[in-house]
């Protein structure tokens, strides 16, 4: 921190920092100038003119953009006096020449900085009585942004966003003078993850979500506080309704979390809530085998009756639980006590077989916080593309990379987000990370000057699966080195919105609630609370699936899950479900694997429950309730409560609240949290501490090759996929790229095939059909297929297929 | 449902113009620096700047094609519509203004029976008025191609017009018509080099942005 200086606004002295832009300082001190086009969180431009203010020099006074001016010691400001109002009168007045004032037909018409600036600063009055310019109104730029040329103020806050931000600058000024307008190449559009942030921060209604185009006005909405669960950042959000429909989700400007910014996924992933599809009733299976509606009464005795006789036969190691990742922390630590208490199985899991080790994930030690990346030196990312899996994380990494001057190694085995930021970028065959990494320890030949970069200290390091070929003992014989790195600090990446929460409320056969490693004092404190803990050591997600498929296991029980759709090896989930013995599932919607299952529970979701999550770095966070429940959906741990009640188990849960402070009474790390205050004082979140401390362990990871006439699959998510959310938010829906080969130039030439010429891609477990996409970012000899797409069948997490044509 | 322009059929540019962009990019610290003469060569490679023309640009040197766009829209001397055979630019600006260069300006519009801002249905002359051609010293000026022609008169004016019309020259040679039409010079400009008088740009020359020789092509 350097020394602030004394500036003077406004017949006031304050302090600020130096280098600080006047317009910052001034609002700090309660001191409003009005503004277009400068963001707090975008570098200025002095474009629209509008926080004109006067300083004082020594030739007299100076007319000066406050955003462009940064304060010095001893400057004199004045912000209101008659020259400066004349200039923003002035400013307002051309600003409005061509401004259509359509407010009426306006969605930005109530929170429109330009309209409420013309209130207050206006003249009131225009002189312009000429034609004002015209453009066909308005135009799509892409499936989600609509713009309005004749609108637009050209304040440029939309293309600073999309190449400082999101760098991605699809948008741009387009001709001169007065006939500037913003807009796409003519065959471009504006397919940007982060359009919406365009939406979010244009003052003016130019640019417009056809999710939201007159869905609401503004002051019929009403709103609440809340965190997006699409993935695990704990992204700060404002939920927004009218007429108990959730209508509209805008960013809020969290420091540690998203800095204001959100992924489309995020901002318009929310329309399944309110999908016809959604569950309204709990069904049983009839003895023709169809799943009916039952009333709940019914559907619990059922449930309840099975659950018991295979307990009773088999004893609790025969059932297994699945899921519990979508969730909050509240419903996560039921079901993780149902299981262990009432049922008695350690074989629990959140992850679907495409994570790491749970004690890496939550309890690593030397673990990195976001806010670490603001200060590194430099940057290692090897994991997944976290523009695909982890949106505002990779805005983070981006912003590290590009203004803060950190180095960037990024490892991957094709193109990924960063790489136009990155210092060293390496490609690498799928099966051969291993030999990467030696390479990446010894630093020669073309490491060299990736341990170049990585010599400058503080090291963050985000490590993950890049894909399900790859081993997950990658990352972490990955973090092992990286501990010899300077002053390294290691974020272990997964993906699902509440992974981390549901590990520490131990939805994993290694951990209980709060991290807890069984047979340790912390265990004890628990059993004596919980009643004893099952001693059998549990199976995780692929275990659990293999003893359904072979018997080994009778029964499953599904929290918000969908192991069909999501496993890598769908195909072993598949016959896993065909041969439990019975399936209890608590979900939203029907998916591929709660339809097989014999009782299906309504469960309620996002945006109707309240509890706490959460996110990567573990920081807990609040989600809060603002639409009713479809039918007669329940939380989740209201339903496994009244599942435990039928097995004679009375599990003591009466309210998220009390189960958030039963949280906190157990799980010593949690003790920091506050249910009432992480909707104040809170609002940020609460870092849980108290890692496990968990030395992740080098070890030799061997490379393996696909075998001769096959090639190595990378089999990795896109942002949109058919995830069930996503395929019942018709907004989203079209934008998952569907079944692709991406294939490099040289073995597409090789097969005789061109771009969009379709090839069979066939693996052990399965064989999908997809049009050829030609990458030359990818190694010869690797096909890229994205995971998980509209009717396309999973491939396993295998490393060799065959591509014909 | 929302309807999004599909993109069009897409052409690239053959492997020596690329080579020839790649080297034009070599000459700048920073690759987006060599924006603007890699649109004059994608100018000279198409007669004018196409989509397909930006999109190869913005390959080149790692912008989007918006970007790209976004300057080649901001010059009016980047055309995006395919001008006729010969462009003749009539300065406006004030040292030619004052020397008459609006009557010289009528007098080309006059003779080819073009306006200015447009180009005969023969896709033969178009006629522009331009901004300060940097030639004061020869005002009125007029160029033809990039070309530049000095001390124009009117007379001049609308003999250079016939002459384009009649002798229909391959390419347009400054020296040459400033022998043939001009009359005072700023400066002189040294010898007459028939080597840049390559394409139909030749005043790209320099730039780098032009083919081959001058002996490949006349030979």
């Amino acid at each position: 921190m350097t020394e602030p200086v004394t500036v003077t606004i406004n017949r006031r002295e304050v302090s600020a920092q130096p280098g600080e832009m006047l317009i910052k300082t001034a609002q700090d001190n309660g001191v409003y100038i009005p503004r277009f086009c400068w963001h707090p969180r975008m570098n200025p431009v002095g474009m629209c003119r509008m926080c004109l203010v006067e300083i004082e020099t020594p030739r007299g006074p100076l007319m000066v953009t406050s955003c462009t001016t940064p304060v010095s010691d001893g400057m004199t400001v004045d912000t209101t006096n008659p020259s400066v109002k004349k200039a923003q009168e002035g400013v307002l007045e051309f600003l409005l020449i061509n401004h259509p004032l359509d407010c009426p037909v306006c969605d930005r018409a109530g929170e429109c900085p330009l309209q409420d600036q013309t209130m207050a600063y206006g003249p009131g009055e225009s002189r312009f009585v000429e034609e004002k310019r015209h453009f066909e109104k308005p135009i799509p730029i892409s499936e989600l942004v609509m713009l309005d040329r004749e609108r637009c103020i050209l304040c440029a806050r939309c293309t600073r966003f999309s190449e400082e931000i999101s760098g991605d600058p699809l948008i741009e000024f387009q001709e001169r003078g007065n006939y500037t307008e913003v807009n796409t190449f003519p065959d471009e559009p504006f397919r940007s993850y982060f359009s919406g942030n365009t939406v979010q921060i244009c003052p003016v209604g130019a640019l417009t979500a056809t999710p939201y185009r007159f869905r609401a006005r503004p002051w019929d909405l009403t709103f609440v506080v809340s965190t997006c669960q699409h993935c695990s950042s704990g992204d700060r959000i404002n939920l927004q309704s009218s007429q108990n429909r959730l209508l509209r989700i805008l960013g809020l400007d969290s420091e540690p979390t998203n800095q204001g910014w959100l992924s489309d996924k995020c901002r318009f992933g929310f329309e399944y809530v309110a999908s016809p599809a959604r569950l309204t009733s709990p069904m049983v299976r009839d003895e023709e085998g169809e799943l009916r509606e039952a009333s709940w009464g019914e559907a619990l005795d059922y449930a309840g009756g099975a659950l018991g006789e295979v307990i009773s036969r088999s004893g609790g190691r025969a059932v297994a639980g699945l899921g519990g990742a979508r969730g909050t922390n509240e419903d996560a630590y039921a079901f993780s006590k149902f299981l262990r208490s009432a049922v008695g199985t350690n074989s629990v899991d959140c992850q679907m077989d495409d994570g790491l080790d749970p004690r890496l994930l939550s309890g690593i030690v030397d673990r990195a916080r976001i806010a670490d990346l603001e200060g590194a030196g430099s940057i290692l990312v090897w994991g997944p593309d976290l523009k695909e899996e982890h949106p505002t994380l990779y805005l983070r990494v981006r912003r590290a990379a590009q203004e803060l001057g950190a180095g960037l190694v990024v490892i991957h085995p094709r193109g990924t987000g960063l790489d136009d930021r990155a210092s060293v970028k390496v490609t690498y065959q799928p099966g051969r990370g291993g030999e990467v990494l030696s390479e990446l320890m010894d630093g020669n030949g073309r490491m060299a000057e990736a341990r170049e970069v990585l010599s400058n200290g503080p090291v963050v390091a985000l490590l993950g699966r890049p894909g399900y070929g790859e081993s997950p003992d990658l990352a972490e014989a990955t973090a092992a080195f990286v501990r010899s790195l300077p002053d390294a600090t290691i974020l272990p990446l997964a993906r699902r919105g509440n992974v981390f929460g549901a590990l520490d409320m131990g939805l994993s056969p290694a951990l209980l609630p709060g991290r807890a490693q069984r047979g340790t004092l912390a265990a004890q404190m628990l059993a004596d609370r919980w009643g004893e803990l099952p001693a059998a050591s549990g199976r995780d997600c692929r275990r659990i699936l293999e003893g359904l498929e072979s018997g080994d296991i009778e029964a499953l029980v599904l929290v918000g899950a969908d192991p069909v759709r999501d496993v890598p090896d769908g195909g072993l989930a598949r016959r896993a479900f065909e041969n439990a013995g019975l399936v209890v599932a608590i979900d939203q919607f029907l998916t591929d694997s709660s339809r097989m299952a014999d009782v299906v529970f309504p469960a309620m979701g996002f945006s109707e429950v309240e509890g706490t999550v959460t996110n990567i770095e573990g920081r807990v966070l609040k989600v809060n309730r603002l639409t009713p429940g479809p039918g007669q959906s329940r939380p989740d741990w209201a339903i496994l409560s009244d599942l435990a009640a039928r097995l004679g188990v009375d599990l003591g849960l009466v309210s998220a609240q009390q189960i958030s402070q039963e949280v906190e009474e157990l799980a010593d790390i949690y003790r920091s949290v506050n249910w009432e205050r992480l909707d104040w004082e809170d609002r940020d979140g609460v870092v849980v501490g108290g890692d496990l401390g968990y030395v992740p362990v080098f070890s030799q990871v061997t490379s393996v090759s696909p075998r001769s006439g096959e090639m190595a699959l990378h089999y990795a998510r896109t942002m949109y996929d058919d995830g069930v959310m996503m395929r019942e938010s018709p907004s989203l829906r079209p934008l998952a790229p569907g079944s692709a080969a991406h294939l490099h130039p040289s073995d597409a030439a090789r097969l005789g095939v061109g771009e969009g010429d379709s090839v069979d891609v066939t693996s052990v477990s399965g064989s999908l059909q997809a049009g050829v996409v030609i990458d030359p970012t990818l190694e010869p000899g690797v096909v890229y297929v994205p995971f998980n797409q509209p009717d396309t069948p999973s491939l396993g997490s295998v490393l060799g297929v065959k591509v014909s044509r | 449902m929302v309807e999004i322009r599909s993109p069009s059929v897409r052409r690239g540019w053959s492997e020596s113009v690329r080579a020839r962009a790649s080297e034009i990019v070599k000459q700048y610290p920073e690759p987006r620096s060599a924006v603007m003469p890699l649109l004059y060569l994608a100018m000279a490679e198409e007669g004018y700047l196409t989509d397909n023309g930006m999109r190869e640009v913005a390959g080149a040197v790692g912008l989007t094609p918006a970007q790209v766009r976004a300057v080649a829209s901001f010059y009016t001397m980047y055309k995006r519509e395919n001008p006729g055979r010969y462009l003749i630019s009539c300065c406006t600006s004030i040292s030619c203004m004052l020397l008459g260069s609006d009557e010289v300006l009528r007098a080309i519009e006059d003779e080819s029976d073009v306006t200015a801002g447009e180009t005969d249905p023969a896709e033969l002359i178009s006629v522009e008025h331009v901004e300060c051609i940097g030639a004061c010293g020869g005002a009125p000026a007029v160029t033809v191609n990039y070309e530049l022609i000095e001390g124009m008169t009117t007379e001049k004016a609308r003999e250079l017009v016939r002459w384009l019309r009649t002798a229909r020259p391959e390419a347009i040679v400054g020296a040459e018509c400033q022998e043939l039409f001009g009359g005072r010079r700023s400066f002189d400009w040294g010898a007459f080099d028939r080597d840049s008088a390559l394409g139909p740009y030749p005043a790209f020359g320099p730039l780098g942005t032009v083919s081959g020789p001058a002996g490949d092509q006349e030979g």
